[in-house]
């Protein structure tokens, strides 16, 4: 799921880059004081999860959690992600330094969406079981749009890379199904057990709405 | 804090159980190929070998491996082999980089500087050999009858065997380089595997990073925030 330097061409590790940029100073704005202890969990739940390696087929793949970190982050996802994604390229050289932009939007791109697209019904959902499947489907659609981005990436830097992209996503899907029972499970807890943290994603919504308007 | 405590714990009960069943499901699974690649190159007599591979020793078989110069103009293309083996007969004393393609995103590159070259002078080297016997046997043929011949052949018989073990030694040499290739390809296989090995401290650690990076994340925004409730109140 990370690519590795010397893969892309220039032109697309620098549109990463700036677009990397403008997500993180997004982000940090939008990381409200009541969010950063639950950014740093999941921050450190992505770097754990894409550590684990499963070989599959012709590659080996590997859990991401960007849906459930987007869910719950929003924006702010992306400078957690992107924490993550710096230590492992420093610690582990998984990824690397100069493709970071690229990696970083690839994957905290999906969350951004994700949040963005279900957080208000998963905020609203009315029993935890409608929570809990709109949980699900995010997680799931998180990683389909991650593998969608690497396509992407990759595509845009080498055509033959195509055929190889359709692998990387038929590869993903066991990973896809994982993630979204994970992340439906993780919010049904949090529905059940602390829907306090849904307050708190509600009440950073409505002042940033106020503070806008 | 407590809430996020407890968030804490049960979130990493949940990720502990799901991890378990996510590696249990596939484990049994065949190893395929990993995610890193390896590759390196060396000289062997006046031509550069290589290996390209994947890091769980996994050669990468039938990859063209293009030779780029420094500016990145394509110097050559070569084929590996059934284990993973190109051979390429540099033409410039140059650094250069080889560079494969292995598909999804694995990419082998290796660069050799112009030290690592193969010396390009292998073949001059039993030339020098060569020349100076031929010399010793030529005084020796014409100052055959004479005294200090006999001083002459003495240290010219001494320096001829020096050339003859010297030349000896060359030609072993390959065959030299060959075997302990061969005998060190587990051990570097092992240093390979090691490297991509994840071990649980680095994981702590940088889970401990983590905290601490949003630790300093949370100072700075409660400074902040102390900052402005200060300004209303005063």
């Amino acid at each position: 799921m990370h690519i590795i330097d010397a893969v892309l061409t220039n032109d697309v590790v620098i549109g990463g880059a700036v677009l990397t940029l403008a997500g993180l100073g997004l982000g940090l704005r939008k990381l409200d004081m009541d969010l950063i202890p639950a950014a740093g969990i999941l921050s450190a739940t992505f770097f754990v999860a894409s550590l684990i390696h499963v070989p599959i087929g012709h590659s080996s793949v590997h859990l991401i959690m960007n849906g459930l970190a987007g869910l719950i982050l929003g924006w702010a996802a992306f400078p957690a992600l992107f924490v993550g994604l710096l230590l492992q390229a420093i610690f582990f050289a998984f990824g690397g330094i100069t493709v970071l932009g690229v990696n970083a939007i690839n994957i905290a791109g999906p969350a951004v969406i994700v949040g963005l697209l279900f957080r208000p019904f998963v905020i609203g959902a009315s029993s935890a079981i409608k929570a809990a499947i709109l949980g699900g489907v995010s997680g799931a659609l998180a990683i389909s749009l991650t593998t969608l981005f690497v396509g992407i990436s990759l595509a845009l830097s080498e055509e033959s890379l195509i055929p190889a992209v359709k692998l990387v996503f038929l590869a993903h899907i066991p990973v896809m199904i994982i993630e979204g029972l994970l992340s439906a499970a993780a919010v049904y807890l949090i529905y059940t057990v602390k829907p306090e943290l849904f307050d708190v994603m509600r009440q950073i919504d409505d002042t940033k709405d106020e503070m806008e308007g | 804090m407590t809430f996020f405590g407890n968030l804490f714990v049960k979130f990493s009960l949940i990720l502990s159980l799901a991890i378990g069943l996510f590696v249990g499901a596939f484990a049994l699974s065949s190893p395929a190929f990993a995610h890193k690649v390896i590759a390196s190159a060396y000289a062997d007599g006046d031509a550069i070998e290589g290996e390209i591979g994947f890091s769980n020793g996994t050669m990468a078989k039938n990859v063209v491996v293009e030779i780029l110069d420094d500016s990145g103009t394509k110097l050559g293309e070569v084929t590996t082999d059934g284990e993973g083996i190109f051979r390429y007969q540099p033409t410039k004393a140059i650094a250069l980089t080889f560079r494969a393609d292995l598909g999804q995103g694995h990419v082998a590159v290796y660069r050799m500087t112009e030290d690592d070259l193969p010396q390009m002078d292998g073949i001059s080297v039993t030339q020098e050999t060569s020349t100076p016997a031929s010399s010793v046997s030529s005084q020796d043929a014409t100052s055959s009858s004479d005294t200090a011949a006999l001083v002459m052949s003495e240290s010219a018989i001494a320096s001829l065997v020096q050339h003859i073990i010297k030349a000896e030694m060359a030609a072993l040499q390959s065959d030299l380089r060959k075997a302990v290739r061969l005998e060190t390809k587990p051990l570097r296989k092992e240093i390979a595997a090691y490297k991509e090995k994840n071990d649980l401290q680095t994981i702590l650690g940088g889970v401990g990073y983590i905290i601490g990076l949003f630790g300093i994340g949370f100072y700075v925004v409660a400074r902040r925030e102390a900052n402005k409730v200060k300004k209303v109140t005063s």
